[in-house]
């Protein structure tokens, strides 16, 4: 069986604040085309675990590169522009700037004109909604509204990795299954998705493999269906 | 910002032959080098350590007493004054300099006036400032009531009948002198039509400059003691309202801004220490000092620290020793001292020297001599 | 009614003034979180390079240019050299740090220029008056009212019509955020110290205008007022600076000229209380918003 580079490779990784110890050596991996998603209990470190690969948190690692570069050194702009990107937990929209704005600002990194309207339509597409509200303020759209208005934004700058940290909080569940849909809708097209979700039920179904985060550190790893089936998982998460 | 300089010219006087019994007069320099006064100070600095240096390459005061100067920065502030008057009460000195204004110079007075050390200000011109600190404290300066009687005896004779004053409660300077004026004016048989207010340093005055035109009837001339920035910001905005009435200001505005703005202050007359008439005294300091620091005397007030180091002299003369007390008595005896701006007396004037006021007015942008003199002792509005 | 007008077009002509300045100050607190107290050396920077271009008989406009021009430089040298370093420390971190270096500049303007003001001899054509009927407008004034106007349109126009002017909305909403659209942080902080020099440029020529001279205190006061326009307006809102700045004009103007005479030597003491009564009604100040200051 052929072992393909991994899109993302992580060894080693800790995230400390101060004296806190968020994230303490974590190895993980993402390989193209996979969902991966990262579980764990309220302040596991999944947050600061996403945060860091894209620069946001102060982070240490042994290895830390994406499409066979280091990143370790590089600042979240230069990592975004190499093609990994977040849709931070939640949305953290700019309230005062509109629909459209989040989409010009998201797809700075396209400096020619003609990229950014051909990405911006491909968007409008995927998120009708969207173009509705183009020139409405972003911080009078709905919950739902703006999960897919972060998506959106994010996914203007075209990366080839999407992290994406619960996207489902605080949302309805019609709503919930649209983001979802929306997830297994991206991975059709090619995207690459390392997902942290509250929701393990959800995740693990739309997920080829998963990570358990106990305490900043990796305690099970394995695929979506064996975590599934996971005596220590069902406990933890899904109830009796 | 603790930037402080000792300056010591003993080094200077070291190599002079020097008498036997050669004894220093130690005189500190509590004044500004830095903040808001230093304008001020600094000038009377560089006049002052001009005479001094003259008076030590003559061998010292009557050839026995040479110079030391102490200098510390003040930074302008008044709690500052007081620490660096303590320190040089410590290091001994025998003569205070206090800054060019009368709050710090109270706080250094009072450290001076316990430890019986004669203090002068450099250019305070408040007239209660040795009243308030007691007789070991003397100005330097002509004070704001010998001014604003100078410039009412000029306004009656312009043939004034009524003025408006704008007085600043910021500072005694601002507040009194036009104070002053309004009461000599008045005693005069002027009216006094109204008083307007400013706040220092905040140069807008288009509320204030809208009342004035708004005036029925209007005042034949304003005074006012504000100086920078608030002078020209006054003038500037009065100008600008098309109100042409003349304006009177006094020895704050002496400055080179005032003289920059052309049109606007043609014919404002102000007071100031010093006129340099052809032929006199002052004119040939201009000169000596312009050849020695290759630089125009741009301020009266270099003239006056000048003037301040002949006083000392003379009183160290007279008293023929360094004792601080007996000093103080010579300064208080001092009668028409020469100095480059005229004649200065101390005798029975409670601390503020009586010297001569200049009227200047300004004509095309340069100075025109109005009136030159010592107003009459009844003519002064109590301080 | 003649009067009150005039009363009006003095406090616009102040209020411009002041709403420049807080903006200054709004437009590097609402990305960074600093309030730069050496915003009002940028000022006097402006007025020193005009004092010296004006001295070397430089023409008018190449004068205002290079006034306006030094600023700029000057907010971004500090940008580079003292806040970027600290950036993200601790807001006192940051306070002392802009005091700092405000005082270093006002020591460097005393020793290196002249304790003394040094004048700016604007040309004598700007002090003439504009006669609309009963209404006189200062030439200066007048400037100052239409600058004021201009620079706010153009600003506005820049925060709105460019990516670099929506960056720098979006950064003072989210810093972090920004960063993750590809946008260089150091980039967005220039970009806001840049545009606080020309504010700061153009407010420090106003302020020259009327006053004839240029000293190294000169900034300190007209700051003062910026940053309690800048609470006022509620910090880090730009059209709050704004609207503070006006409404502090208009407080101060009015208080001028109505306070009965007696009351006049406490305007300014009137005037913080008015503030005040308004922080107590909107303790965020007017237009206050969340500030979100994530690094
Ligand atoms: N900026 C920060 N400064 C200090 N401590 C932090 C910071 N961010 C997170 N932490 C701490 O790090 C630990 C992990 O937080 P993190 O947000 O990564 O958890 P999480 O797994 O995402 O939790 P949740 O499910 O609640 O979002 C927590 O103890 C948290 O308090
Ligand atoms: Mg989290």
């Amino acid at each position: 069986m052929t072992n393909p580079a991994p899109l993302l490779d992580v060894s080693g990784l800790t995230v400390s604040y101060g004296a806190v110890e968020a994230v303490r050596g974590i190895d993980l991996k993402v390989t193209k085309g996979e969902i991966v998603t990262l579980l764990g209990a309220n302040g596991a470190g999944k947050s600061s675990t996403l945060n860091a690969l894209v620069g946001l948190a102060p982070r240490r690692a042994r290895q830390l590169s994406f499409a066979g570069e280091d990143i370790a050194h590089l600042t979240p702009e230069l990592i975004v522009r190499r093609g990994m990107t977040l849709v931070p937990e939640g949305r953290r929209i700019f309230p005062t700037l509109t629909v459209a704005e989040h989409l010009l600002l998201g797809g700075a990194k396209h400096a020619a004109r003609g990229p950014l309207a051909e990405t911006q339509a491909e968007m409008l597409a995927l998120f009708p909604i969207l173009k509705e509200r183009l020139h409405q303020k972003a911080g009078s759209l709905s919950g739902g509204e703006q999960q897919m208005l972060a998506v959106a934004r994010a996914l203007m700058s075209s990366p080839d990795l999407l992290l994406l940290d619960e996207p489902s909080l605080g949302l309805a569940p019609q709503v919930v299954d649209r983001i979802f849909a929306l997830i297994s809708d991206l991975r059709a097209r090619g995207l690459t998705i390392l997902l942290v979700e509250q929701n393990v039920a959800l995740a693990l179904d739309i997920a080829d493999r998963g990570y358990v985060l106990v305490n900043g550190r990796i305690e099970i790893a394995g695929s979506a269906r064996d975590l599934m089936a996971s005596a220590a998982i069902r406990d933890a998460y899904l109830g009796a | 910002m603790t930037l402080r300089k000792t300056l010591s010219l003993t080094a200077l006087t070291l190599g002079l032959a020097a008498p036997a019994l050669a004894e220093d007069l130690t005189i500190g320099l509590a004044t500004a080098q830095t903040g808001g006064l230093a304008p001020y100070d600094q000038p009377s600095l560089a006049g002052f350590e001009m005479r001094v240096d003259e008076i030590n390459a003559a061998g010292g005061i009557a050839g026995k007493f040479p110079i030391k100067l102490i200098a510390k920065d003040t930074r302008s502030d008044a709690a500052q004054t007081a620490l660096v008057a303590q320190e040089l009460v410590d290091a001994g000195v025998q003569i205070m300099i206090t800054p060019c204004d009368a709050d710090p110079s109270i706080a250094a007075g009072m450290i001076t006036q316990g430890a019986g050390i004669p203090a002068f200000s450099f250019c305070a011109t408040t007239p209660t400032l040795p009243l308030a600190v007691g007789d070991f404290m003397f100005g330097n300066y002509p004070a704001d009531n010998v001014q604003a009687a100078m410039l009412a005896g000029h306004a009656i004779e312009a043939g004034y009948k009524t003025a408006y004053i704008l007085t600043s409660p910021d500072s005694a300077y601002t507040l009194k002198l036009p104070q002053y004026f309004g009461q000599a004016f008045a005693a005069k048989g002027g009216t006094v039509l109204g008083e307007g207010t400013f706040a220092m340093g905040q140069q807008d005055f288009s509320a204030e400059v809208t009342k004035i035109a708004a005036m029925d009837p209007k005042p034949d001339v304003i005074m006012t003691a504000a100086y920078e920035p608030d002078f020209p910001a006054f003038v500037r905005q009065l100008r600008g309202a098309g109100v042409t009435t003349q304006v009177l200001g006094s020895d704050g505005i002496d400055s080179p801004t005032t003289f920059a703005m052309g049109d606007l202050v043609e014919g404002v007359v102000f007071s100031t220490a010093g006129f340099a008439t052809e032929g006199s005294a002052l004119a040939a300091f201009n000169a000596k000092y312009k050849e020695k620091t290759g630089e125009e005397p741009n301020t009266v007030y270099i003239a006056n620290g000048y003037d301040l180091g002949t006083v000392i002299e003379v009183a160290v003369t007279k008293a023929d020793s360094l004792d601080p007390a007996a000093i103080r008595d010579a300064i208080a005896s001092l009668e028409n001292v020469e100095g480059v701006t005229g004649a200065i007396s101390y005798a029975g004037t409670m601390g503020m020297p009586l010297r001569s006021v200049s009227l200047v007015r300004i004509v095309g942008g340069n100075r025109e001599l109005v009136t030159q003199g010592v107003p009459a002792p009844e003519e002064v509005p109590a301080p | 009614m003649d009067i009150f007008l005039q009363q009006l077009l003095n406090a616009l002509s102040l209020g411009g003034t002041y709403a420049l300045l807080a903006l200054g100050l709004a437009v590097v607190f609402s990305i960074i979180g600093l309030i730069n107290f050496a915003h009002g050396e940028l000022m006097t920077a402006a007025g020193y390079v005009m004092a010296f271009a004006l001295a070397a008989a430089l023409p008018f406009p190449l004068a205002i240019a290079l006034a306006v021009a030094a600023p700029v430089l000057l907010a971004t040298a500090m940008e580079r050299v003292a806040f970027r370093p600290v950036r993200g420390a601790s807001g006192t971190t940051l306070l002392l740090t802009s005091f700092a270096v405000s005082a270093i500049l006002r020591v460097l303007f005393q020793n290196f220029i002249s304790a003394r003001p040094v004048p700016v001899p604007m040309p004598s054509a700007l002090s003439g008056v504009i006669n609309l009927g009963p209404l006189h407008l200062g030439i200066i004034q007048s400037i100052s009212i239409a600058t004021t106007a201009l620079m706010l349109i153009g600003l506005t126009l820049f925060l709105n019509r460019t990516v670099a002017g929506r960056a720098m909305r979006a950064a003072s909403e989210d810093f972090a955020i920004v960063r993750l659209m590809g946008l260089r942080a150091n980039g967005v902080v220039a970009t806001a110290f840049a545009i606080s020099g020309l504010l700061a440029g153009v407010a420090g020529l106003l302020w020259v205008a009327q006053r004839g001279s240029v000293d190294p205190l000169m900034g300190f006061l007209p700051v003062l007022k910026a940053f309690i326009a800048a609470i006022i307006g509620g910090l880090g809102s730009l059209t709050g600076a704004v609207a503070g700045g006006f409404l502090l004009g208009f407080i101060e103007v009015t208080l001028q000229a109505w306070l009965p005479e007696a009351w006049l030597p406490y305007r300014d003491a009137v005037a913080i209380m008015l503030v005040i009564a308004v922080l107590l009604f909107r303790p965020q100040g007017l237009l206050a918003r969340k500030t979100v200051l994530k690094l």
